[in-house]
């Protein structure tokens, strides 16, 4: 048997060619210039939620007027007597640097407990990012899962297996997220749910993708080889047909993170995602909705804030689409 | 196959999908820890007798099949339950909720296909001039702003700073002029379309971008095909290729587009209904989780999903209609 993996890794020595591919495709996304500064926003982004949380900056993140939340988030700061500000520095609805009455100290003003905007908006990227990958991750591994073996057995699994995914399909994916958020979560939300939803409501998309590449890629006469050589068929999936169908399911992946940091800012939004004191763009846009008409700054930030990483991550894979797809070239 | 078969058939196909719909909200509706009149009774002082009571009243004594049993039932006779918190039928409440919705989600479309398609086309016609990159930064952004942002942004430039267009609500041209205090139909169509800019463009952004993408990418693979470039070679204008012989089978995919992104609008719908004020289905469902009335919340599940349902199938058959080549799925 030993032998015949052997053979078989030779036999798909598509792989050798496929590194040769990789590269070209990486060539050719470099020179794309909104890919490659899609690229710059998706590290700067996650390079910031990463390492935001090295910085304890806990009076700027938190500290406004005093309220329980403050108290329990000011225990921390008897050790460090130095970052209470003194009485007279609280600021509530503070306006930002440019407009009338902000001030450099906070550059994107304050919001209505005096916590800095700016500091809130990049604590902010910790969840956009980690939603994302972490939805993005479970759709994919689910819908790969679901679309390869429907794919690759055809008939009533297919059949089966696609009704099941046409289902999930057609309830419209906040909705669906909303459900399962609040349900689920037996009335209390949190964004661990919201990130779980978002990922079984993308699995949909993500097996369409994949079965429509293993239709064709089932057909081919490495499969046929492995399938006489008497390989299992677990392994004929797990070897040949996913890793040779993978291209578009990586780009709909990248564009995917943006759509699961959209959808769970909504629901953040709802205030079915990530609950306050955690910093959270769409939670932001939540108060601030009741603030437009006396501070409507508060709205712009979070908003932007969306805006550009989720639009890094189309940038870079309107990219990765167009360096894939062997149609453009000529 | 003939059309009328084909038609019969794709409803045919949608069965086995509804009642999947029907069984995976009820499921997750279901899936409350405790249970749903627990939820509702929540933080009042309530004694067991009441608790009993209310789960009989609702059949949730019952064991889990036989409530799904009689939910499908229920539904097949277009009962989708009764609501806890409102006292009423959920499908006499959504009668009611659902026209603004499909007023509001309409309009959205009509609001995106006559904006991307200008745009698709000359982003095609232009390909790779200015014109187009800016066209692709646009759909690029339109598809990565939150639609309910945009909404918020649109409310407090046109609202709140200059004051030129309502904030929120809609006026329905269904209703009489009367109940608005205007005095007849035309000045009924005018509120009504004011009422409707603001949340139409902040759902409709996101389908826009999307189907300016779909259009470009149509136009430019169908000017590059063989009948085109005979057109071409014949000296025919490249005005009237376009518009006659190239603008038409482009469409196609645009179509089956906005048959599925049906979804995706029903959902931006919740958003942007909450934003604006909009008494819809989304703000229902918003509203009815929030009251724990876990009826309402199947019911709109069901109907959201059913709405679309419906979409697709009208795409599948005007498909049909519009392109001779499309084989109705039998293998002879």
């Amino acid at each position: 048997m030993a032998t015949t993996e052997g053979q078989l890794d030779e036999t798909a020595e598509g792989t050798g060619e496929a590194r040769v591919g990789w590269r070209h495709t990486i060539d050719q996304v470099k020179r794309d210039t909104t890919a490659r500064w899609g690229m710059y926003v998706i590290v700067i982004v996650t390079f910031v939620a990463l390492f935001s949380a090295l910085d304890a900056n806990l009076n700027r993140l938190t500290l406004g007027h005093i309220s329980n939340y403050a108290i329990g988030q000011a225990l921390p700061l008897l050790e460090h007597p130095e970052r209470i500000p003194p009485p007279g520095e609280i600021y509530r609805n503070e306006p930002p640097a440019f407009a009338e009455g902000g001030s450099w100290e906070h550059p994107m003003g304050t919001d209505h407990e005096g916590r800095d905007y700016l500091t809130r908006i990049v604590y902010g990227t910790r969840i956009s990012i980690a939603v994302g990958f972490v939805a993005t991750f479970i759709g994919l591994v689910g819908g790969v899962a679901i679309g390869a073996v429907a794919g690759y057995y055809g008939g009533w699994v297919d059949d089966a297996l696609m009704r099941f995914v046409e289902t999930i399909y057609a309830i419209p994916a906040l909705v669906l997220v909303i459900v399962f958020t609040v349900f689920v979560s037996g009335g209390r939300p949190d964004v661990i749910y919201a990130v779980v939803g978002v990922g079984l409501a993308s699995i949909p998309v993500f097996s369409r993708i994949i079965r429509s590449r293993v239709l064709s890629v089932r057909e081919m006469d490495y499969i046929e080889a492995a399938r006489a050589a008497g390989v299992k068929d677990r392994n004929i999936i797990m070897r040949h047909v996913i890793p040779n169908s993978f291209a578009p399911v990586l780009v709909y992946a990248t564009l995917q993170v943006g759509v699961a940091v959209l959808i769970v800012a909504g629901l953040s939004f709802l205030g079915y995602g990530a609950q306050p004191p955690t910093p959270d763009w769409g939670q932001m846009l939540n108060y601030s909705h009741g603030l437009m008409h006396s501070s409507p700054w508060h709205s712009i930030w979070p908003g932007v804030a969306i805006m550009i990483t989720v639009a890094g991550f189309n940038f870079f894979g309107d990219g990765l689409q167009d360096a894939l797809d062997p149609r453009i070239e000529n | 196959m003939t059309l009328l078969r084909y038609t019969a058939w794709r409803l045919a196909q949608a069965v086995p999908v509804l009642i999947g719909i029907l069984f995976i909200t009820f499921l997750l509706v279901n899936a409350v820890p405790g249970d749903p009149v627990r939820l509702m009774v929540e933080g009042q002082e309530v004694d067991q007798a009441t608790i009993d009571m209310l789960e009989a009243r609702y059949g949730l004594d019952k064991p889990f099949h036989e409530r799904f049993a009689n939910y499908v039932l229920g539904v097949m006779q277009g009962d989708l339950g009764h609501s806890f918190h409102r006292g009423m039928p959920v499908t006499e409440l959504i009668m009611i909720r659902a026209p603004p919705t499909l007023m509001l989600v309409l309009s959205a479309f009509v609001f995106a296909l006559a904006t991307s398609i200008p745009l698709g086309v000359i982003a095609a016609k232009r390909r790779n001039e200015p014109a187009d990159h800016v066209s692709r930064l646009l759909a690029i952004f339109g598809v990565s702003t939150p639609s309910f942002w945009i909404g918020i942004m649109l409310i407090i430039v046109f609202a709140v700073w200059l004051g030129l267009l309502p904030s929120g609500r809609l006026v329905y041209p269904w209703r009489d002029p009367g109940f608005y205090g205007l005095n007849n139909r035309l000045e009924l169509w005018y509120h009504s379309i004011r009422h409707l800019i603001l949340p139409m463009i902040a759902l409709g952004t996101l389908q826009m971008a999307t189907l300016m993408r779909i259009e470009r990418s149509s136009m430019v693979e169908t000017l590059q095909k063989d009948y085109v470039r005979l057109a071409r070679a014949y000296g025919v204008p490249e005005r009237t290729i376009l518009r006659k012989h190239a603008f038409r089978s482009a469409q196609l995919p645009v179509i089956t587009i906005v048959g599925l992104n049906l979804s995706t609008a029903l959902g931006g719908a919740v958003l942007i209904e909450t934003v604006f004020e909009i008494n819809g289905m989304g703000r229902l469902i918003v509203q009815a989780i929030a009251q724990h009335d876990y009826q309402v919340v199947l019911g709109v599940t069901v109907v959201l999903a059913f709405i679309f349902l419906i979409g697709v199938i009208i795409t599948d058959i005007s498909y049909a209609y519009v392109d001779p080549r499309v084989s109705y799925g039998d293998e002879d």
